[in-house]
């Protein structure tokens, strides 16, 4: 064995080993050529163990080579491993191509009832203006619900809120969330503005715009000097805030708890104030009813009428929600057909 | 209040369009809920002549006439009326003319011979009452004319507020219209011819009521003949919604919607004595009222009577033996003052309420009783002749003085946020005849009336004086005329500007953990619902929900039912007590529109009562039915279990960060399954959750008629729900050395329970035991048939050092040999 021999041995197992190398079609080839050309017992360990045999000056030199050849050899493996992995891939991912346009795995989502998002909205709006929400019972005394709202037992305005008793003596169910003015008033001390939501009953047959049982929320504001523009002013952020830019007026309403009273109009939300049957030809639609806080009521809730002044107001949350919606019946809202309520979903 | 226009402007002028009059007096308070077009109900109703009248030869009581109807062939037209005569002008409804209540009228067949239209009464076209005899039109009526062109109306629906009782009628709503416009009001001339003998001949009054009965008017006429009112009348009273009675009524009813005064006349023949006394009932008294209904009268109902006994019920109904008839030629008429709340009570314990008792009950001007007496004495001579006795029988004939109300224009201003000087101020009021006048020194501000009364001394501000007109009786304290000033004024002009005073404490919403379950909630798919709370009795009873013995929470002592003494259906008649079976019916309900997954949540309230004290309490309550998952492409279905409702409190407590809840099995059975039913309990510094977690009982199942095999409920009590705590987060510092994880398999009998074991894990797993997590539950060879396999991963750890494997095994062994001895449990590790 000579130098020439053993170095073009060596040529040749790496132009072999290229080959086979390069003809290669899967990484387990390539893991047994690794084996076969660069194991412990592989071709290139076998020719070098020629090297013994060599003259002491041509080791160094057939050292050299074989480190050309392993690192080749070494070389061309790393070459075609990366060729055949990313192949593999390319036919991996072409396999898993799915239709992209098939619907998703559904996530659960409920609805969220109309009546206490409407209550949300509401709040909302005042509580930008320092409304903090009170809440007040709904089996009220007659006192509360009545009389300290001056109303007393025999007024004729009792008619306006047709009432529905119950067996405990002077007790009833509220018929509307202003007895929650007197309640405010009696435990905090002006300035006061406090928003009150809650459930309301009347005796009142149901049918598409009447229910025996509704929901409200009562708004009252007092402190010195607490005016009627004050209110004006509010309640037209509060309709803009749920109507969009609309006009709004105010003219005269009716509460025995009130003085002056008012109801509140905004430019009908259907027509745009043009007139049409929802808004009974006349362009606007009442939203609340409101006025400034009677000075018997302020009286009755602990409060000089002679210093303060406020106002009240409420409103109608189904009717609200009305309008915001397009609900065309009161008994969708206590009757919880999936069907309506997951419209807001 | 229903306002024909015509009728209106014999009071006051109306330039305007029955529109722009609507908006102005709906601007001044007196809100017109509808403009109704009077008569657009008679459709090709047109004016004829009569030009024959012949009887039908098939039937005697039939005619068979001819009618100009001013264009046009003569129309052949048969009539079962026997008031026609030719010559008349009568009202002819054309063939495809269509009649009040939608009737049409075609081309038809009458015992063998064609009529082409139809004679009609007043009755068929609502116009009088009469409904025997066709309308007979007055002679110079145009032939040929549209009949609405000539009767037609329009008719404002006005809303009087109950405040105001002096614009129920036809001169109130004109001083509005006055106000409204500039225009002044015309009051009718009002006098009454007496012809007769002195009217003390014939009527006594006697009031033994002063207090309920503070002035009785009377007069009397002789000789009157009782028959239908002229037909214009009878027409204004039809266009009003008042039904035409006879000449004699309707003289009554005319002037109540004229001036809003309700009057009464008796048959005189019927009053013995010619006395009527104003009394209290004795107990025992009956009366036969106008409807024909014999009434027991009680000591609380203000009467008439005459010496022999009641002739009527004051102010609400009189009786129907002193009613007129045909026969009647003498009449009594009682115009008089009663109580308004006695009236108003009457009302009610008869449930008898007339347009006469709603005037009553509002109060009435003291006044009105002299002139109303007047008028129905005029009215009811020139409609049924006879002749009016000499003056009036009046127990209180001194008419009294205007009241006087101070009031400091300042004030107006501040309420109204609006500067008006006291010139305007009182410009505008006397528009509705307030006059104002100088106040005298020393005049007081009433602030508050009864039954908060409260005056003032107004200092040195500028005070003036209000003149209250007799007919406002709501005028009482100084806001009133505030805003008598505002709505003269316009309330549109009010000006609009954002609060500026001092903002209130802070108070935190005790919609906050409510809102923050709500979202939650929805986002675990369930849907909230909001149910009555006004159920059947049946409704919680049926469902036996037990009550919260043995809860953590309860309610406040829920004590017995609260039921509505005055129901409007049996449905509704008691306050629940529960939610879930509202829910029940919400499920019911969905079931039968087809829905088969149905999960469903809401906050709602719970009702009882201790005693005579009311208690309200909120709860969380939810239904899952059907699949959790419903099956689609990419996914199996899986039906809603128990499991699901536990992950849901589960969810909650992470929620309001409480410790995880603890569950104790329910065996009681029905309602709930005897083997699927627990109670839930967890508990912190601040938040709380405890409640019920069960599947139903399959007879509860079948009791609300629902087709699932399968209904999870909860109902939980949520400290937070109605009270504002916010949860506070305290965190723990994260760990800064490695935990390790063992698995341990505790094989115990199947009696034992998950917690059971969990809690032998806790109380021996030392302080080095940092969490474990159940992630197998086995049953199964090779294990006994009684026994079962819970795998737990137990999590190691310490905040100063990595655990040493000693430490480790030690702490697991322990744990091993707790459960051993505990539970007599074998652990494979
Ligand atoms: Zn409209």
């Amino acid at each position: 064995m000579d130098f020439e021999s053993l170095s073009a041995d060596l040529r040749s197992l790496q132009a072999r080993a290229l080959e086979e190398i390069s003809a290669a079609v899967d990484p387990g080839a390539l893991d047994a050529l690794q084996i076969q050309y660069l194991g412990k017992k592989g071709d290139l360990t076998a020719v070098l163990r020629g090297i013994g045999a060599l003259p002491a000056d041509d080791r160094p030199r057939v050292g050299a080579i074989a480190n050309e050849v392993g690192e080749a050899v070494k070389g061309a493996l790393a070459t075609r491993g990366t060729e055949l992995r990313s192949q593999v891939q390319t036919i991996r991912l072409a396999a898993e191509k799915v239709d992209v346009t098939l619907p998703g795995r559904p996530v659960a989502r409920g609805a969220l009832h109309p009546i206490p998002e409407t209550i949300e909205a509401i709040a909302e709006v005042f509580g930008q203006f320092g409304f903090v929400i009170h809440e007040g019972p709904e089996v009220e005394d007659d006192l509360t619900n009545f009389q300290m709202l001056n109303i007393a037992p025999d007024h004729p305005a009792r008619d306006l809120w047709d009432t529905l008793y119950v067996d405990i003596p002077g007790y009833l169910l509220r018929t509307h969330t202003s007895p929650g003015q007197i309640r405010v008033m009696q435990s905090t001390r002006p300035p006061i503005r406090a928003l009150l939501p809650g459930r309301c009953f009347r005796y009142e047959a149901v049918d598409a715009s009447h229910g025996s049982e509704f929901f409200q929320v009562e708004g009252l504001m007092v402190d010195e000097g607490t005016s009627m523009a004050d209110l004006k002013g509010l309640l037209d952020e509060f309709a803009h805030a749920l109507f969009g830019p609309r006009k709004t007026r105010f003219r005269p309403g009716y509460y025995p708890f009130t003085e002056p009273s008012v109801a509140f109009d905004v430019e009908c939300v259907v027509c745009g104030g043009v007139g049409c049957p929802a808004c009974s030809k006349s362009g606007w639609m009442t939203i609340l009813g409101a006025g400034m806080v009677h000075p018997v009521v302020l009286q009755y809730g602990g409060i000089d009428p002679e210093r303060y002044q406020g106002f009240a107001f409420g409103m109608g949350v189904e009717r609200i929600a009305n309008l915001r919606h397009a609900v065309p019946d009161l008994r969708y809202y206590l009757e919880n057909d999936l069907r309506f309520l997951e419209q807001f979903r | 209040m229903r306002v024909p226009l015509s009728w209106l402007r014999e009071y006051v002028d109306v330039q305007q369009t029955s529109e722009q009059l609507a908006e102005r007096l709906t601007l001044l308070g007196m809100e017109v809920k509808g403009i109704e077009a009077w008569g657009a109900d008679w459709r090709s109703v047109v004016v004829g002549e009569l030009l024959t009248v012949e009887k039908h030869p098939n039937a005697d009581r039939l005619h068979l006439t001819t009618v100009n109807v001013g264009s046009g062939e003569p129309l052949h037209i048969v009539c079962g009326a026997h008031n026609i005569a030719p010559g008349q002008r009568v009202p002819v409804a054309l063939p495809g003319a269509v009649l009040p209540g939608e009737r049409r009228i075609e081309r038809t067949e009458k015992m063998g011979i064609a009529s082409e239209g139809m004679l009609c009464s007043g009755d068929e076209l609502h116009i009088t009452s009469d409904a025997e005899g066709i309308l007979i039109l007055p002679p110079g009526t145009p032939l040929g004319r549209q009949l609405s062109d000539l009767y037609g109306d329009v008719v404002l629906d006005v809303d009087v507020k109950p405040n105001r009782g002096d614009a129920l009628c036809l001169i109130g709503l004109a001083r509005e219209v006055a106000a409204a416009t500039g225009a002044t009001v015309r009051w009718p001339e009002i006098k009454v011819e007496e012809t007769g003998g002195p009217v003390g001949d014939r009527l006594t009054v006697e009031v033994r009521d002063g207090v309920l009965c503070t002035r009785f008017v009377g007069r009397w006429i002789s000789g009157a003949k009782i028959c239908p009112s002229p037909d214009t009348v009878q027409m204004r009273l039809q266009a009003a919604g008042m039904r035409p009675v006879s000449n004699v009524v309707d003289a009554s009813n005319y002037v109540m919607l004229e001036l809003g005064k309700p009057t009464h006349t008796f048959d005189g023949s019927a009053v013995h004595e010619g006395t009527i006394i104003v009394r209290r009932a004795v107990a025992g008294e009956r009366l036969e009222t106008l409807d024909h209904v014999w009434r027991d009268l009680t000591p609380e109902t203000l009467i008439i009577a005459d010496p022999q006994g009641p002739i009527g019920i004051a102010g609400v109904m009189g009786g129907a033996e002193s009613e007129i008839t045909d026969a009647t030629t003498e009449i009594a008429i009682e115009s008089a003052i009663f109580d308004p709340v006695s009236i108003r009570r009457t009302g009610h314990r008869f449930a008898l309420r007339s347009e006469a008792s709603l005037r009553f009950e509002k109060g009435q001007e003291f006044r009105l009783a002299r002139i109303g007496a007047d008028r129905v004495a005029q009215l009811t001579l020139a409609w049924a002749g006879g002749s009016c006795a000499r003056g009036v029988v009046d127990t209180a004939p001194n008419e009294p003085v205007s009241p006087r109300l101070a009031f400091r224009p300042s004030r107006v201003s501040k309420l109204l946020g609006a500067p008006i000087d006291t010139a305007e101020q009182r410009d505008l009021l006397k528009r509705v005849g307030i006059e104002t006048e100088a106040a005298p020194t020393g005049s007081r501000i009433r602030v508050a009336a009864a039954p908060k009364p409260l005056e003032i001394d107004p200092g040195s501000e500028e005070v003036v004086m209000a003149v209250v007109p007799t007919w406002r009786r709501d005028l009482e304290v100084e806001a009133d005329v505030v805003e008598e000033v505002a709505r003269v004024r316009g309330y549109e002009t009010t000006p609009s500007h954002l609060p500026d005073t001092l903002m209130p404490a802070y108070r935190p919403s005790p919609l906050k953990v409510r809102n923050s379950i709500r979202e939650t909630l929805a986002g675990a798919g369930l849907t909230e619902v909001v149910t009555h709370a006004l159920v059947s009795p049946e409704n919680d009873a049926r469902l036996q929900w037990p009550g919260d013995g043995g809860l953590a929470i309860a309610s406040p002592a829920a004590g017995g039912v609260i039921a509505v003494t005055n129901p409007l259906s049996s449905q509704h008649s008691v306050l629940r007590q529960h939610v879930v079976p509202s829910l029940l019916g919400v499920l019911a309900l969905n079931e039968r529109q087809g829905r088969e997954d149905v999960a469903v949540f809401e906050v709602g309230k719970g009702y009882g009562r201790v005693g005579d004290a009311p208690q309200e309490w909120t709860r969380l309550a939810f239904v899952l039915s059907g699949d959790a998952q419903p099956a689609a492409w990419n996914r199996p279905a899986r039906p809603y279990d128990l499991d699901d409702a536990k992950g849901i409190v589960e969810m909650i407590c992470r929620r309001l960060h409480t410790p995880p809840p603890s569950y104790r099995p329910d065996t009681r059975g029905f309602p709930f399954h005897p083997g699927r039913a627990l109670t839930a309990e967890a508990t912190a510094d601040a938040e709380s959750v405890s409640g019920r977690v069960a599947e139903l009982h399959p007879d509860a199942l079948e009791m609300w008629e629902l087709r699932a095999q399968r209904v999870i409920v909860a109902e939980l009590a949520i400290r937070g729900l109605d009270e504002a705590t916010v949860p506070r987060i305290h965190v723990e510092p994260i760990a800064r050395f490695p935990v390790v994880e063992r698995d341990l398999a505790v094989i115990v009998d199947e009696s034992r329970t998950a917690a059971e074991v969990e809690a032998a894990i806790r109380s021996h797993g030392g302080a080095l035991l940092r969490g474990h997590r159940l992630f197998d539950l086995y049953r199964g060879a090779p294990l006994a048939t009684d026994e079962k396999s819970l795998a737990y991963r137990l999590v190691f750890g310490a905040d100063d050092r990595t655990l040493a494997e000693a430490e480790i095994d030690a702490a697991v062994a322990a744990v091993r040999s707790g459960l051993e001895i505990d539970l007599g449990a074998h652990i494979r590790s």
